[in-house]
């Protein structure tokens, strides 16, 4: 059977599945909402959903088109000036271990609280990870082929462009997945913290209006842009290092 | 006339770690030279010193005259690596158009008539992972000759493939050879390769490497049973001699 039809199938069992036990059980739309409920605060507060939908969308992909496109000017940097390693990687690990749900009220009082703030967020979630892994491509990089445009007397931009870049693409795609969940993640709890406008100040106030069928509509559509961003970027990977996997596999 | 003199060459890693020590030789233009010598004494670093991509040794090397690095700098030097180095992600022709592509040239006629030459030309399209080892091999020999180099430094690049395959490329090089004329440098621990494909044969010692014997190859023929002839076998024997009485 088509895999999309299975998932399809499984996606409509589970909601069903919840549909049936709420029902059941008789739960209360403030502790869990049933589907239905859901989909009717989808429909009823559409208006504020996609304006708040917009906002944090913008946010993550800014965070992080930013997280990447630094990780891979400085994993090149790094490939250039190896002891760099050693000043980049911890400030990336003293990052990394910082929770952002704790720093996210000073990124309110540094960046304020409109849309800075929530980029710079997404950008902290996102770094460390796109970091290691665009590095690790440069890392795996085959010496031979170094030294070979290193005979061929090729300039940095040219090692860059030709042998470089090619050679990381699928370590970047990798920072590229990981990274997506991620921004969406970072995004958010920004806007936990000090906002008035997107997903994450609309789950917020909501939980405090006890409008929890809103709140997990809400949820939904973040998680629905986090997983349809991953299968964007997955698509454009398919698309350009499909001969690559191929010779993987023999 | 001389086209590589190496005097006293010296390569130190660690305080006690010679690679090479004292080594010198040189090599006629137009020469297919072989080095051969006991695992680790420093055949292929002796390649990369002359390829002016590993620098901090002690002695002089010249080629035509210019330090190594000047003559990569100047792209007279084509290279061959012992793993493969093709691009995956380009084809053939890509791949031989690499050289050229970064000194910022575009004779792809040159490609063509390489290919032809090698009798390649049906495969320009195809991608490296299609391709044997023995191919991919044969193909970099080709791009290695795109910027028309001075010398060809070839470091053991038949040595993972079967003896059938390895035999065929060995013709293919001599005829590139022939017709080049250029002068080659061939690494490698196959006293048969050496044989076959030389003119000239540079014994080197253990860790740390120096020239033991050179040993001048005259074969009157390069003909498929050449390598099963009395004439052969004896160049191989004393070549193994030189190299059993090493230590």
């Amino acid at each position: 059977m088509n895999k999309i039809i299975i998932k399809i199938i499984v996606i409509v069992a589970i909601i069903a599945s919840w549909q049936i036990i709420v029902t059941i059980l008789d739960t209360p739309t403030y502790i869990f909402p049933a589907p239905v409920k859901v989909f009717d605060a989808l429909i009823k507060y559409r208006q504020i959903i996609y304006i708040s939908a917009v906002i944090t969308i913008t946010e993550a992909f800014l965070g992080f088109l930013i997280a990447n496109l630094v990780s891979v000017i400085i994993a090149l940097l790094i490939s250039f000036y190896k002891n760099l390693e050693n000043v980049i990687i911890p400030v990336a690990i003293v990052i990394k271990t910082m929770p952002v749900i704790a720093i996210a009220p000073l990124l309110v009082i540094w960046f304020g609280s409109g849309i800075s703030s929530k980029v710079v967020a997404a950008i902290l979630v996102c770094f460390f990870p796109a970091l290691v892994n665009v590095l690790r491509g440069v890392k795996s990089l085959n010496i031979e082929l170094y030294w070979l445009f290193k005979v061929y007397s090729a300039n940095r931009l040219q090692l860059i462009k030709k042998l470089i870049f090619p050679s990381i693409l699928p370590y970047l795609f990798a920072a590229l997945k990981t990274s997506s969940s991620l921004a969406v993640v970072g995004a958010l709890v920004g806007e936990f913290i000090g906002s008035n406008k997107g997903l994450g100040f609309l789950i917020m106030s909501n939980y405090y209006n006890m409008n929890i069928p809103l709140v997990f509509a809400a949820i939904a559509i973040s998680s629905i842009f986090g997983i349809s961003f991953y299968y964007v970027i997955h698509f454009f990977e398919k698309k350009m290092i499909f001969d690559r996997e191929k010779i993987e596999e023999g | 006339m001389k086209i590589i003199d190496v005097q006293s060459v010296t390569k130190q890693y660690q305080k006690d770690f010679y690679a090479l020590r004292d080594l010198s030789f040189s090599v006629e233009e137009g020469d297919f030279v072989s080095i051969v010598g006991p695992f680790g004494c420093g055949k292929s670093t002796l390649l990369e010193i002359m390829a002016g991509i590993r620098e901090n040794y002690s002695g002089i090397i010249k080629i035509r005259g210019q330090s190594p690095e000047y003559a990569r700098l100047n792209r007279k030097i084509g290279y061959v690596f012992q793993r493969k180095t093709l691009l995956p992600w380009r084809n053939v022709i890509q791949n031989i158009m690499l050289p050229q592509e970064i000194a910022g040239l575009k004779d792809e006629k040159k490609a063509y008539d390489l290919l032809e030459m090698t009798g390649l030309k049906n495969i320009v399209k195809k991608m490296p992972h299609e391709l044997s080892e023995g191919m991919q091999q044969l193909i970099s020999v080709v791009r290695s000759l795109m910027l028309d180099p001075d010398i060809f430094l070839l470091d053991e690049p038949f040595s993972s493939i079967d003896e059938i395959n390895r035999a065929k490329m060995h013709v293919h090089l001599l005829k590139i050879h022939k017709q080049t004329n250029k002068t080659f440098i061939l690494v490698t621990h196959s006293l048969s390769e050496a044989v076959f494909l030389s003119n000239k044969i540079i014994v080197l010692t253990s860790r740390p490497g120096k020239v033991k014997k050179i040993v001048d190859i005259n074969l009157s023929n390069h003909g498929e049973d050449i390598v099963f002839s009395k004439e052969f076998l004896n160049y191989v024997k004393i070549v193994k001699a030189e190299l059993v009485n090493n230590e």
